[in-house]
């Protein structure tokens, strides 16, 4: 290198702060938020979610279920027994009692429901309470959330600004394909596709999902991972306390072996 | 409950003498022209000293001080030197009740910057001394707000009464009926019953004062005993600000009325981060020529509490609002004011004021969007079989208030 670009580098360094500059081969630095899950930690997205980036879980659903809902409500729950929650239910499936069952501390949760087709006002009402101080902040859109890109991509940036600004956490569990300015905006993106029913003793007791990190701007795309996103039994006396009926994470790590696809189940 | 009550001159009164100030030392009666049949609202020292008494009609006190001047009251002047007064005093107490008259504050706890309680109610008077420039108040403290008025009124200007706690009752023990706040027909049967002080009526048992003058009763037993409750009853901040501008003719450039909702805009933002305060709702408003008007209203996504917050939304409004003709004027217009600091609790928890803030922003959002925009679900004691029934929906609501 020549002196005198390693001088204009050392200046740059200097006035702006080492943070300025970094090669090509260097990952950005990001705060993490771990979850103490160590196959989400160590594998598939080092270190944990990364904090003031919007992370994607994207699923299609044209075979059936994908876990993309349950993985964001799983995550959602682990992060509630630290911090306050928003979950931004634009999909309309959330059931508060399933959310407690994985272990949420539901005082902590706060749902937003703008409405069907509301993806905009959802987007909008996640950025308020995020740039109020909501460190985590989930947002569910549903098979049909395929909005017009032009106001799409406003409302997204927006959110994604303000989770970038206050440090947050920001989760969206999208359908695929993803629509091109969230595919943009994230910085981590965790591809989901249903593996196959877990059973015991004939009945469904989860559902093995194998999630790709597609991409990743915090670290080596291209990790790989099979997960036992396990159902919880509620129990009645946890839910009359209001403790967490299963205290453990409700994922946890299988093998790595694909599922026959004749496993996985229709509708 | 400690509360301290200071009486001063008559804030008509002192928005007169500010308007004449020629007239100070002078007999001068507020209210009116004499000729008017409306009473005295206020009358200065050389007037009361001639007999004339606040609520007396205005010809009565002509022939009782011929010499006297006769101002009409200003109202937006007391409302502006009420509302000076109570930012004045709100910075030394928590709580504070501007009367036309005389003041309220509470004075519970201690001041970290004055040792004890009689130096926090000289600051207080000092500071009431200095916003209205009429002279000194006469101060008392007590444990309820009518001790602590009969305390004042038994000091003198400039000096302090203090009603110890437990004390009350001995306080008022040897004061007139006269001075009860009650119905004349109960004073006087009270004084047919042969009672001549507090300190005898405070004798009697509530029991017996509610067989006479029923729920009233209980309430006389307190008062006489030094026992009521009623606290202060502070005004909230002025809930609404406006700011019109009338422009120099109809005008249907959008770039002119946009620098006219930013004029409005900066004076709007300029006085709220003055006083310290931030608004949950901005309003922008064009006064169509020959039509009515058009309006667009926004709950803010964060309080504004200064001309660039203000400013940020005012121009989200501007591109929804299309006059439909010329604009003959501009109005901005916040509201749902409150407090922009945060929480002092956050000083020894840190993260409070940080729920608080979404819990404030939730309510915004439910306002704006719904009751059920935004809910925080809770598990429900009784669940039974159903899946449905094994939650509740709640408000999210301030988290040091759950």
């Amino acid at each position: 290198m020549p002196d005198s670009l390693s001088a204009a580098l050392a200046t740059l360094r200097r006035r702006y702060g080492p943070q300025a500059l970094r090669r090509g081969d260097q990952q950005e630095a990001a705060e993490r938020w771990p979850t103490g899950i160590p196959i989400l930690d160590g594998v598939l997205m080092p270190g944990g979610l990364p904090r003031g980036r919007i992370t994607v879980i994207a699923a299609s659903s044209s075979r059936g279920p994908s876990g993309r809902l349950t993985l964001l409500q799983s995550l959602a729950a682990l992060a509630s027994r630290s911090r306050d929650v928003g979950y931004v239910d634009l999909a309309g499936t959330l059931d508060p009692g399933f959310l407690a069952d994985l272990g949420a501390d539901l005082h902590a949760c706060l749902v937003l429901t703008p409405g069907h087709d509301r993806w905009e006002r959802g987007l909008a009402m996640a950025r308020t309470l995020t740039g109020a101080g909501m460190p985590w902040m989930g947002v569910a859109l549903g098979e049909q959330d395929r909005p017009r890109t032009a106001l799409w991509e406003h409302a997204l940036a927006a959110f994604a600004e303000t989770v970038s600004k206050r440090g947050a956490v920001g989760v969206i569990a999208a359908p695929a394909p993803l629509a091109a300015p969230l595919a943009h905006a994230s910085s981590l993106t965790l591809t989901c596709a249903a593996a196959g029913w877990q059973r015991a003793h004939g009945d469904v007791t989860g559902l093995r999902v194998r999630v790709t990190t597609t991409k990743s701007k915090v670290s080596a795309p291209g990790a790989e991972a099979m997960l036992l996103l396990r159902y919880p039994r509620p129990y009645a006396v946890a839910e009359v306390l209001g403790l967490p009926s299963v205290v453990a994470p409700a994922i946890t790590m299988v093998d790595t072996e694909l599922m026959p696809a004749a496993a996985v189940a229709p509708g | 409950m400690r509360i301290l009550c200071a009486l001063h001159a008559h804030l008509g009164l002192v928005t007169a003498l500010q308007r004449f100030p020629e007239l100070h030392g002078e007999p001068v009666i507020v209210g009116g022209a004499p000729e008017l049949r409306l009473p005295v609202v206020a009358a200065s020292a050389a007037a009361r000293a001639a007999g004339v008494r606040p609520g007396q009609p205005l010809r009565q006190a002509q022939q009782l001080c011929p010499a006297a001047a006769f101002v009409p009251i200003d109202p937006a002047a007391v409302t502006r030197l009420r509302e000076a007064v109570s930012a004045t005093l709100l910075r030394l107490a928590p709580a504070v009740e501007v009367g036309d008259d005389q003041v309220f504050c509470d004075i519970s706890g201690r001041h970290v910057q004055h040792i004890d309680e009689a130096a926090w109610a000289a600051a207080i008077a000092r500071a009431l001394d200095t916003a209205l420039g009429a002279g000194s108040p006469a101060v008392g403290m007590a444990g309820s707000r009518f001790v602590a008025r009969m305390a004042a009124m038994r000091s003198g200007p400039g000096r302090i009464r203090r009603v110890r706690p437990a004390e009350e009752a001995t306080f008022l023990a040897p004061l007139p009926l006269e001075v009860l706040p009650i119905d004349p027909a109960m004073a006087a049967r009270l004084a047919a019953f042969g009672l001549d002080c507090l300190g005898a009526v405070a004798g009697l048992s509530p029991a017996d004062l509610q067989r006479q003058f029923g729920p009233e009763g209980i309430r006389l037993h307190r008062l006489v005993r030094g026992e009521e409750i009623d606290g202060l009853h502070a005004e909230p901040a002025a809930q609404t600000w406006s700011e019109r501008l009338v422009l120099a003719g109809p005008v249907g450039d959008l770039e002119v009325l946009l620098q006219a909702a930013r004029r409005c805009t900066e004076t709007l933002g300029a006085r709220l981060a003055e006083r310290g305060l931030a608004a949950a709702t901005v309003r922008l408003e064009y006064e169509v020529e020959e039509s009515v008007p058009v309006a667009v209203a926004e709950v803010a996504p964060a309080p504004a509490g200064n001309v660039a917050e203000a400013w940020t939304v005012v121009l989200g409004l501007l591109g929804r609002l299309q006059p439909a003709g010329p604009v003959a004027a501009v109005r901005v217009e916040v509201g749902q004011l409150g407090p922009a600091g945060g929480r002092q609790t956050d000083l020894l928890r840190p993260g409070d004021s940080a729920r608080d803030a979404v819990a404030l922003a939730a309510g915004r959002l439910r306002a704006r969007f719904g009751e059920a925009s935004v809910r925080r679900p809770r598990l429900a004691l009784d669940p039974g079989d159903l899946p449905e029934r094994r939650y509740v929906w709640e408000a999210p609501v301030v988290a040091a208030a759950s």
